[in-house]
Formats: structure tokens, sequence, C-alpha cells
């Protein structure tokens, strides 16, 4: 069997490690913490919105993307050096449909076009595959927002009278008085998820609710419905009778950590070593072979050998990249050559709203991913790099995070099941 | 437009303003101050903290240091909730001269300073982080203070006596008649309202403004020349005591642990206009050398907000203007009556925090002198509302309070442990109070996230409990979020870019804030409104503390 | 003028708190957050509520932490979280340590004074009244999972212990933990008979305990003098690995004596470095193929439960991949975070309700895939699931020592 090792545990680094071992690689998944899944908003972004040309600010001036399979070729063109362009619309396809298989519980089969989800803010923010929680129904006039008093990180007040303007719709917001459990006054949305999973919860939400709410097209509340399945949502929506919308809130994410839930098996299952806790703090290689990555683990370093290699260890955020005190920026683990440091503007800039080109910088690659140096030289011919490590996009404001890591992690394990399966079984 | 009549106008709202305000009420003359943004916004919002022992003066200025130690001494009685007493060090690294810690000790002996040469392996015990070559270490009594809890005590204090604070309220124009001053007219910025007040007395406190407000008066320019200084907060508290580097004054010589953060300054550069103080890279990197000459590792730890302040230094003809630094930090007070034929207009220029008592005392003296009444100063002996109980600041503080509140009030933001209660109860007090008036005075957005988490919840409450419009939370959030981006972005490296991104994921990515629609202006901007001329009509220094 | 600091401290951990972004994965975690309001939480306790202190831990709530790990284990960003509240933990604590914990941190102590009336011991913490009795006097909860007390220590087989066969593959030295001395004697056999079986010589120097408890109980000085005296205990064949059962104590030589009490002894990190947990071992074995391949099926299912001390050595879980080979066993990862004993926070009145909610899952886990038979590697945590379950739990060790035909001879 191929040993490989995908470094980082994200959407890109899950995506991968399943997909590998699906096609009977020997993967094990090293990654030093949880991946960001928990904090994003739980669905599947491919691309939200595109900047009037000429414009480096998301403002409200904005255009939402309707239908991104239409806009990407535009956008493509648009963003030569964009991971989109390097891996072309039909892989792209290809990835999210295959995602979208990989997760029927979780996530509605695509209809080609964005839907609208609402956020905490009262947004209506688009994006591609989403949950069976966050449909809203395009006929819906009436709309009542509800909230928890003890909930901090959803105003339904504030998302009520936003949504007038940006769903076009009459809203209304509600604060309950229901704490996730007794004696808190701070909960997150995951506690309320918690609660949510027992059936008691949801009974006395639901009674709380009649007897609140005055009648609506449709119910809005904070993502909650249910960690372990959506059946809180479905058992809500049938005693009110009425539809009922999970909005997107801060972090952590319960649509995030059901997609993380369900991935983290999925890999388990088809049988990816987890190892979970430790860094990758070296490597070792020979040519433009790597030959393995040293772990930091408790008490020592340990070496891991493998044949392929898949870097998905996320971006800024994570600190894949950093930035040093000197400004100067750095691809932490292989200290890969990047992208996106020259051009004319500086990389941080001091207006909050444009899109700072910092955030633009990735590591260079040719079209299967692999490392290249600015002659174009593959570094390292037996690692791809997938994920929030490619350069020249800003994915909150494109919202094309989710992606670009499904597809790149899926380009990339497609291609290494390509170049191996022929060949030699050690 | 209202009309209001006072005895004395006071001009300008930091900690020396509002000295004044709160010493003249004491001394029974009616007073109204003006400012046209918030209380201590300016220069006393952006300084380092420290609570001169006198130790930094005394070499080089010893009547400086003299008035600092008692000073400090004075605002520990009347004002100690402000105040912790944190110690301060003066070390010689291995970069410095030994010799000057000889000269150290004799001019701290001259000003009556405490001090006490300690072996450096018990100054490394206390402070750990602290260079392990220094070659010699003096303990003094520095402590640290907050400008902005300084100024709303103080104000609540001359509340008491009468006296009115006025923040954002934009002087436009000075009167006097027949060589006397008579009233200034303002603007109420927040609720766009003219404001005429007849007095018979202007005090200008208006520091590195000072010249403008001359201006507007038609009087021949004082010439202040701000000096302008950078400082870099960090995380957390890489030292609990003041570190002070053994050596003349220099850039980059102190690191100042206020709160829950430590603040290393500073830089000294003239500049011509204090509305719009840049915050260089070469400067930055400057702060992050001499961090790392007194605490190895200071590169890697992470570095939180950056701001510049201006010094109100008042020209002094001996140097050259280009050398800020040596002017006198003493404090000046110039009668416009004898200067320009104008009575009852004074202005004070120098000083620092630890002495604005006593520059208020000294204009307040000057301006009884010309009225010929006289009336004891009684600042230095009554101690500010909210104080009584004598005890200082310490780190703990707040997470004592959340640990016996948490299971009652939600904590909005975490870093800074501001719950929900303690924005309610600003909200109730200043129900116009934006995101950036709120954070000055419980901290808001403040800490390692800066605002990243809290901002949307405080808009959120703002809105849900009627204090705003929709609109107008959306706005302020916005606002908010520009605003702190101004002392980010300058320093962004290490930990930081972690955190920014992640909080663009949240606020820009997740819950979309760019694509809310929101009013152009929910906020004045006291830099650009009600312009009396046209070279103020920009912006560029808005919040950045 | 003024004191220097006198308090516990740890400027690296300390110094790990600028690495947190708030993220709340932490939150999302932590095994005690779930079940109760009470404890405010990893971040709350760790890298936030440190900033606020200065040697002064004035947040009496981080108790409810259990010392779990799993916020540290989960940190994308590294911040050393458990360590930092162990720290603070420790500074509330000092020179006011309840006569409880000072007695459930001392394994040793407790198996000395049992085993010479192991009956006498195991019928007193059977009996109601008397453990009702130890409630109300000391604070150890009637209902909490005790260990049984054994006639016979581990040394007094290994005394008369004789290898059945010649080694064909070098030393290694065995470290039983004192657990494994008094209480698990009989994983203690097994661990050395497979070890013996697949061709190592085992070397079993005099040992005492590591510390774990002590540490956990915020009593550091003297967890560090435990620590460095069993590190010099385990000073011998300095070439070879040293092979433990005991999973918890394990961690405390890798990593906890350094990064929560700042011991940095040569000897101490010596010892963390040739340390490992036997599954970790023989897994490493199995993955360059050089375990005897032998195995004998065992037809059954069983839920396996990683401790939270083994997954906090970044390692993985070794034991499921272990088992694997094994022909025939099915092994369900039971997926819970923690058992809810974490050493001996579950076994204190005022925690025990919160370590049984915290083990809830893991318990139903353990009842719905096969209420007779489970595996784990902590002996702690065996304990609290059996008592929680009636099931038998063993250390996967067992199983193997099974697969190989050991349980016959």
């Amino acid at each position: 069997m191929t040993d490989t090792i995908v470094v980082g545990a994200g959407l890109a680094g899950l995506a991968a490690a399943i997909r590998l071992a699906q096609g009977g690689h020997k993967v094990s998944l090293l990654t030093f913490g949880l991946g960001g899944l928990p904090l994003g908003q739980g669905s599947i972004d491919l691309l939200g919105y595109t900047h009037p040309a000429g414009s480096s600010h998301p403002t409200a001036d904005d255009q939402a993307v309707a239908d991104p399979w239409a806009a990407l070729p535009g956008f493509i063109a648009a963003h030569p050096g964009h991971p989109y362009a390097l891996l072309g619309t039909d892989t792209i396809k290809a990835s999210l449909a295959w995602l979208a298989e990989l997760l029927p519980d979780w996530l509605l089969p695509s209809d080609g076009v964005n839907h609208l989800v609402p956020t905490a803010l009262g947004a209506m923010r688009p994006t591609l595959l989403i949950q069976p929680t966050m449909s809203w129904p395009s006929d819906a006039k009436s709309v009542a927002v509800i909230g928890f008093q003890q909930l901090k990180d959803f105003f339904p007040e504030l998302m009520a009278k936003n949504l007038t303007q940006t769903a076009q719709v009459s809203a209304k917001g509600y604060l309950l008085d229901l704490p996730a459990r007794d004696q808190e006054v701070d909960s997150s949305a995951l506690r309320y998820a918690n609660a949510a999973d027992h059936p008691d919860f949801v009974s006395r939400l639901a009674a709380m609710i009649k007897a609140t709410i005055e009648p609506a097209d449709l119910i809005v509340l904070p993502a909650m419905l249910g960690l372990a399945s959506l059946d809180p949502w479905r058992s809500l929506e049938s005693t009110l009778g009425t539809r009922i919308v999970e909005a997107h809130l801060a972090p952590p994410s319960v649509p995030g950590l059901r997609l993380n839930q369900a991935l983290t098996r999925l890999a388990q299952a088809s049988g990816v070593r987890l190892i979970i806790g430790s860094k990758v703090i070296g490597y070792e290689g020979e040519g433009d072979c790597l030959r393995g990555v040293t772990l930091h683990q408790a008490g020592r370093d340990q070496f891991y050998g493998a044949d392929q290699f898949v870097y998905a260890g996320g971006s800024f955020e994570s600190g894949s990249l950093t930035v040093d005190s000197h400004g100067l920026v750095h691809e932490s683990l292989f200290h890969l050559p990047l992208v996106g440091l020259g051009g004319d503007r500086p990389l941080i800039d001091g207006d909050y709203w444009s899109d700072q080109a910092i955030f633009k910088v990735g590591v260079a690659t040719n079209a299967q991913l692999a490392p290249i140096n600015p002659d174009g030289q593959i570094v390292w011919s037996n690692l791809r790099v997938v994920g929030g490590l490619l350069p020249a996009a800003v994915r909150w404001t494109e919202k094309s995070g989710d992606g670009i890591a499904v597809s790149s992690a899926f380009a990339a394990a497609t291609d290494l099941l390509n170049q191996t399966s022929p060949k030699k079984d050690n | 437009m209202k009309r209001l009549k006072t005895d004395v106008v006071v001009i300008g709202g930091g900690t020396t303003g509002i000295g004044v305000l709160r010493d003249c009420a004491m001394r029974g003359y009616k007073t109204i101050l003006l400012d046209r943004a918030d209380l201590a916004q300016g220069t006393s919002g952006r300084f380092h903290g420290l609570l001169h022992s006198g130790g930094r003066y005394v070499v080089t200025d010893p009547e400086s240091g003299r008035e600092c130690a008692a000073e400090n001494a004075i605002i520990g009685r009347i004002q100690p909730e402000a105040v912790e007493r944190t110690g301060g060090l003066f070390v010689v690294t291995p970069k410095d001269d030994p010799a000057f810690g000889d000269k150290f000790l004799a001019g701290a002996a001259k000003a009556a300073m405490p001090v006490e040469e300690i072996a450096t392996s018990a100054a490394l015990a206390r402070e750990p982080r602290l260079n392990p070559g220094i070659k010699r270490a003096f303990l003094v009594e520095d402590g640290t203070v907050d400008g902005w809890q300084i100024a709303w005590s103080a104000a609540e204090s001359a509340k008491q006596y009468g006296g009115q604070a006025l923040p954002y309220h934009k002087v436009t124009q000075v009167h006097h008649l027949n060589g006397a001053v008579t009233g200034v007219t303002a603007t109420d910025l927040k609720r766009g309202e003219t404001v005429e007040i007849d007095c018979s007395f202007i005090l200008n406190c208006a520091g590195p403004w000072a010249g403008q407000v001359t201006e507007m008066a038609g009087l021949p320019p004082v010439s202040v020349i701000p000096g302008r200084g950078i400082m870099i907060a960090m995380n957390h508290r890489l030292v609990n005591t003041v570190i002070n580097r053994c050596i003349p004054p220099a850039d980059g010589d102190i690191i100042v642990p206020l709160h829950t953060v430590c603040i290393i300054g500073t830089t000294d550069h003239p500049v011509t206009d204090p509305d719009h103080l840049q915050v260089p890279a070469n400067e930055v990197q400057q702060m992050f050398d001499s961090g790392e000459e007194l605490l190895p590792g200071f590169r890697s730890a992470r570095a939180l907000h950056t701001w510049a302040g201006a010094r109100p230094l008042i020209k002094d003809d001996r140097v050259a203007t280009s050398d800020t630094r040596h002017m006198s930090r003493g404090m000046a007070v110039i009668d416009h009556s004898t200067r320009d034929g104008v009575s009852g207009m004074l202005t004070i220029g120098g000083g620092k925090l630890t002495t604005y008592r006593l520059m208020a005392e000294h204009i307040v003296d000057a301006m009884e002198d010309q009225l010929g009444s006289h009336h004891p100063c009684r600042t230095a002996d009554e101690i500010c509302p909210g104080n009584q109980a004598g005890h200082n600041y310490l780190i703990t503080h707040r997470l004592k309070d959340r640990e016996a509140d948490r299971l009652e009030s939600p904590i909005i933001c975490e870093c800074e442990l501001m719950n929900r209660q303690m924005a309610l109860d600003l909200f109730k007090s200043n129900p116009l109070a934006s995101f950036d008036d709120l954070r000055r005075q419980l901290r808001l957005g403040m800490g390692p996230c800066q605002g990243g988490f809290c901002s949307a919840r405080l808009a959120g409450l703002a809105c849900q409990e009627q204090v705003m419009d929709a609109g107008r939370a959306t706005g302020l959030l916005k606002l908010f979020l520009e605003h702190r981006w101004i002392g980010l972005w300058p320093i962004l490296h290490g930990a930081g870019v972690r955190q920014a991104a992640l909080d663009a994921w949240m606020l820009q990515g997740t819950l979309d804030v760019a694509h809310i629609p929101s009013p152009a202006r929910v906020e004045p901007d006291p830099i650009s409104d009600a312009p009396i001329d046209e070279t103020w009509q920009s912006s560029g220094q808005k919040e950045n503390q | 003028m003024f004191e220097a600091a006198s308090y516990e401290s740890n400027l690296l951990a300390r110094a790990s708190l600028d690495s947190c972004v708030k993220c709340t994965i932490c939150e999302t975690q932590c095994p005690v957050m779930a079940v109760t309001p009470l404890f405010s939480g990893p971040k709350y306790v760790g890298p936030q509520a440190e900033r606020y202190r200065s040697g002064l831990t004035v947040d009496h709530s981080l108790d409810y932490c259990s010392s779990c790990g799993t916020c540290s284990l989960v940190c994308p960003q590294g911040v050393e979280i458990a360590e930092l509240n162990s720290v603070a933990r420790a500074a509330m604590k000092k020179g006011h340590t309840p006569l409880r914990d000072q007695l459930v941190s001392r394994t040793s102590l407790l198996g000395q004074m049992m085993k010479p009336v192991a009956p006498l011991a195991n019928a007193v913490l059977a009996n109601r009244p008397s453990r009702w009795l130890i409630e109300k006097t000391i604070g150890i909860h009637r209902n909490a999972a005790m260990p049984t007390a054994q006639r016979h220590s581990f040394s007094d087989w290994w005394r008369h212990h004789r290898p059945s066969k010649a080694p064909t593959r070098g030393k290694v030295v065995y470290f039983h933990g004192c657990a494994g001395q008094y209480f698990e004697v009989e994983t203690s056999i097994k661990t050395v008979e497979v070890l013996e079986f697949i061709g190592y010589e085992v070397v079993c120097p005099d040992q005492g305990c590591c510390g774990l408890p002590l540490q956990s109980n915020g009593l550091f000085d003297t967890a560090r003098k435990y620590v460095r005296r069993l590190a010099e205990q385990l000073n011998v064949e300095v070439e070879v690995p040293i092979i433990a059962s005991a999973s918890s104590c394990v961690t405390m030589l890798k990593h906890e004596a350094h990064d929560i009490m700042g011991v940095d002894d040569p000897t101490v990190l010596q010892a963390g470095q040739r340390i490992r947990e036997v599954s970790e071992f023989l897994l490493s074995l199995a993955d360059a193929g050089t375990l005897p391949g032998d195995l004998a099926p065992i037809h059954q299912t069983v839920a396996y439960h990683a401790p939270c001390q083994l997954k906090g050595q970044g390692m993985g879980k070794p034991a499921l991949a272990l088992l694997s080979l094994i022909p025939q066993l099915t092994v369900i990862d039971a997926e819970a975070t923690c058992c809810g004993i974490a050493g001996t926070y579950g076994v204190k009145k005022e925690k025990y309700a919160i370590g049984q909610a915290v083990g809830r899952e893991l318990f139903e886990a353990v009842e719905r895939i096969n209420p007779q038979l489970a595996v784990c590697d902590t002996e702690t945590c065996r304990w609290q699931i059996a008592a929680a379950t009636g099931a038998t739990v063993v250390h996967p060790i067992s199983l193997l020592h099974q697969a190989w035909g050991l349980d016959q001879d």
C-alpha cells in the first residue's frame, strides 16, 4: 500500500485524506489541533461575491453571485493566478458533487445556484451547498427572528431590522428566556445544540415559540437545532407547522461542527490514522522527493516516513503562513516559495475594508498543485499543496474558501491516486 | 440654538482641562468644559500609562522630577482606583553606561525621590524576563495609571461642584470685545446643535491643539510643537514592574504594565498637525529592538495595538524646534492680556499626566491673580468620587468581579472581561455613546481579539435594548472595526496576523458585515465636522488607542 | 521596598497565551464545560484569565477543571491551556490543600496501606456505611470508583519470576507505575509476559510514583520530588526504551513534568525521551514488520476508550491500530472525550456528579457495544468505566496476551 501523509485536518485535509483512503492508500492524517471547520459557517461556498471592476473594497455595492457556475469562467479569466484558474471548472464541479455525495445527511444536493443564508447580523450570505436547515424559502414574506437571552452571539432585533432591507421581508425579532441549561446565562450555540439533541428541550422551545410569536411565513433561529442529527430541526418544524431556517453566527459554529464530526468519522471509517496534538516541525527529502516529516510529540520528536504528502495546513489564520516581526512572510513547515509578495501595493494598508494584499500571498504551485520555485521547477514532486495555502484568493470576501479547499484537495488526491494505482505496492 | 452662561469656559477635555474644570468648580467658579471629541481622547488617552516616580527626569530635569514625585503621591491619594502601585526598575543594559547610574542616584537624592539599588539577581528574580545581562538595577516608586479613569473621576468630582463637562462640543468661535473675553460658540456634534456660551474667562487647555484655539481667537499664534510619540501595547504583561532603561531619556526607553497589557514607548518627532499622526514602520522596528534589549524574546511576543500621541510642548526659545525632547516638560502658562492685550484668557502647555493636577492649580491660580480674588486650591486634599475606599487598582480586579457575577451577566468582551450589565449601565448614562466612547471607559475591544468577537455582540445588544436603531448599531460596528484597524495594521505580525485573519473570517466571511446597508454617517467626526477652517477638513487620526 | 515573586509560574506556558485567537475550539471539546455551567471553560480559565494573573489566583472556579488536557490537545494555535490552568491551580492551593487531596494524590501510600489488609480494605470500600463515613470525613464520594486491593504486589511476582524463554532482541526497561504495583498487578504481569514473548529481556528496577496525582491536585513541590526520584530509578540501561503500561504516568514523564511544573532536569527529560506506552511501542514494531503475526482470533466486539492522558501525548490512538491486528476482533472507538475520573477528580464528593456526567456518553457506548468487556489503557479510567457499567475493562495488552496464547501459561 502507498503510505500517504496528510498534514492538516481542516476541510481540505479531511477531504484529501478521505479520498486517498477510499482510493486504497494508507493515510496518516497529522494535525496540530482541530481544523477550522468548527469556526466556519458550515455551508460550502464556491463564489459569493465579485467586486465591481477596479474596486478592491467589499462594499454594499458588490453584486452577490447568483449563479456561480455561470460566473466562474469570467472570474477565472479575471483572476489568472487564482486556485480556480489552476483547477478549472470541471474539476471544481466534480469535487463539489463528490463532497455532497459523501455527506448526504448534511448537505443538500446542489441545484447549481447560490443560496442566500441569513447571518446573525442580518446579511443574506451567498453560498452554494447548504445544510437542509439553511434553505430560505423564496416566497417568505414575513419572518420571525428568534433568539435567546442567554445566547449573546445572536441578535434578533438587529437581524430582523437588517433583514427587512437585505431580504426584503417584514421581520420581527423575539428574544426568548430559555437557558440551554439551568443556571446558565452565557451559553454558546453548541450548548443549545447539545440541549436540542434532547426532545424535551425542543418541546419546551416549541411551546414557548407558540406562546410568544405572531404568525409568520418563516422562523429564523440561530444554528443550534441539533448536533447529533437534524431531527430537532425536523421535529420543531413539524410541531410548529412553519418553515425554519438556521442562521450563521460566530464560532463555535454548530453546522461547522456537524461537518467536522461527519468528515472525521468518515476518515476514521475509511482507515485514516488520525494523529492529533503534535506539530510537524521538520522534514527530510532527497532531490525532489520528500521522504518524511518529523512530528514534535510529547517527550521526543518522531519521524513519519511516507511516499506521498498532502499539505493542507491552512493559511495565515492557522499559522502555516506567518509574518515575522520584520514583516517577512514565511511558509512555516516546508519553507516553500511564495507568490504574491511583489506588487505595487503594500502587503498591509490602513483601509480596513480593502482586500489586504497579504492575504493573497500563498505557496506557488504548478497545475498539479506541486510546489514550485520561481523558475517553475518542482520543489517536491510527491507533495501537493491544497486549501488555504494556495495564493491569490481573499476567501472571506469572495466567499470561496470552501470551494478552494474541496476542489484542490480533490484534485490533489485524484492525481496522487492516479500516479500510484498502476504501480508498486509496498 | 442653545445659550448658556458661565464664569469660565475650559477648552480641551484632556486630563489638564478636566483638572482645571475641577479646580475652578471647587474654588466656586461656574465652569463649563468643551471638547470636540470624547474626554481624554487626545494625548491623555494616548500615552504609555506611566505614573512617574520622577526617576525619568532626576538627571536631566530635576524640577520635573521633584514635581512628579510629589504629584505621584497626591494622585495615589485622591484617585487611587486609577493607579496601580507596580513599582519601577531602572536597569542598565549591557549596551548602557553603568556610570549613568551614579548620576541617577545623585539626582534622586537631590529630588528627594525614593530609590534603592538592588542586586541584578534580585531584579531578575522579580522580573524573570529581564535581560539577564543587566549590569545595575534601581527600584523606584513608578506606578501606572489609566488616563481615562483619571479624567472621568476628576470630571465626576467637578460635577459635584457644579462643573459641567461637555464632550463632543466643538468650539468654532472665540469671542472677545474691547480687549476682554465674552464667550465662545460651539457645535454640539452629537446633536448637531449650535451652543452659545457667555463667559468672562477662557482657559485654553487644548494641549497640542492650543495654537488652533488662540488662532480662532484671532490672537498671535502660540507656538506649540507637538511631539509625536508612538506606543505599542503587547498582548499580555511581560513584566509586572515598570521597566525603565537607566539612560538619559531616549526612544523606546520604557515598558509599562498597564491593565492586562504592557506598553513600550516611545519615540519623539516634531509634527505640525496633531490630527494626523503616523506610526512609521521604522519607529515600530525601533520599539521592537528596544524591547528586545530590555526583555529578550520581545520580538516574538505578540504586539496587540499601536497608537501615536502628541506631546503638548510649548516652544522654548532656548532649544531648537527640531529637538522636542529637550524642551521643558514643565508647564508654561501664557497670559494673553499681557501678551496680546486680551484679558480673560490663559493658555497652558507642557506638562505630563502625572502633574495634571498641579498644572490645573497653576493656571487657576493665574486666573485668580488676574481676577484679583483668591481661593485656596483643594484639589490635592479631596478624594475623587469612587475612590473613597482607597484601594489601588490590581490586575486581578476584573477577574475577581466576573468570578462573582459571571453566572448572572454574560460577558460581552471576553478579552477584557466586560459584561452585559457594564455596557447597559454606560449606555444608560450616555445613550449617545459610540462604541469607542464605551471602549475608553470599559475597555471593550482592547484585548487580544481587538473587537473580533465583542463588537457584533455590542451592536446586537444596543439594538435589542433599544439604545439605538439597527442602522446606527450596524454603522457603529463598522466604524469600530475601521478604528481598531488603524492601530493594528502598522504592527501586524505573528499571532496578530492569525487573529486578524480569524476576525476577517468571522466578521466579513461568516457574518458578512460588509454587505449590510448602514447610514454613511453614524458618528460625528470631530476633526472634520463643523469646520472653521478648510485646513481642518480631512480625516486621518480618528481613533487609535 | 518590594518583594520578589514567590508563586508558581511557568513562563513558557504563559508565553503561549499570546497564540490564543479566542476561536472557541477548546470550548467545543472540553468535557467538563459540556456538562456543567459551573466551569467557565478552558479558554476562560486558561489564556483569558492568565492575562489577569500575577501569582494571585482569584478565580477559584478554575478548580472545576479536571486537568484532562483535551483543550491543549485540540488547540490549533498551540496554547498550553491545561498547563496554564494547572499552574494557576497550584498557585491557588499553595499552603491550603485539603487532606483528601493530599491522600488521593498518594497512590503508592494507599496501595502499601491496603495490601496487608487487602480483604478488609476491599470490604470497607464495598461497605455503604463506611463509604458514607469516608465521604463525610474526608470528602471521597460514596459511589466513587475505588481500586481493588491485591494480596500480592507486582514486585512480589517479579521477585519470583523467571522468563519462559531466552531473549532474542535485547532489553527493555519496564515501568509499572503505582497502580501497576499494587492494584493492576495482572496488567503489569501480562505486559512483562508479552514483552518477553516477543523476545525482549525485561529489566525492572525498583520504582516509585511519578507524582502525577500530586501535580493534578496542585501539589507541585512534592510532585517534582517524586518525578525526579522516579527518573533516577529508571536511569538504568540508558540505551534501551522504557516501556510502560500506565499510560497516564507516561504523560507525566514525557511532558507534564516539564510543561506544567517546569522540571528540566536532564534525567527527567531523558526518561521522557526513552519512555514508550506499550501500545505505542508494539505498534512501532508492527509498522516496522517485526511483531510476531501469529495472533489467534478473538471473536468479540469491544468498545475502546483512549484516555485523555494518552491522547495528550499527541501520537493518536496506537491501541486502535494495534488491536486491529487481532483477527475477528472488532474494536470500536467509543469516541468519548473523557471518562470523567480524570485521575482523582471524579472521586471527590463535590466533583463526583460532574465526573459521572462527563463519562455518561462513554458508559452508554460501552453498554451499547459490549456491556461485558471494554478496553482502555489507563487504570483509573478502567475503574471508572467498570464501576459505572459493570463491564470488565482491560488494558489492550490483555487482548494481545490472549491472542498470542499466553493466557494458558
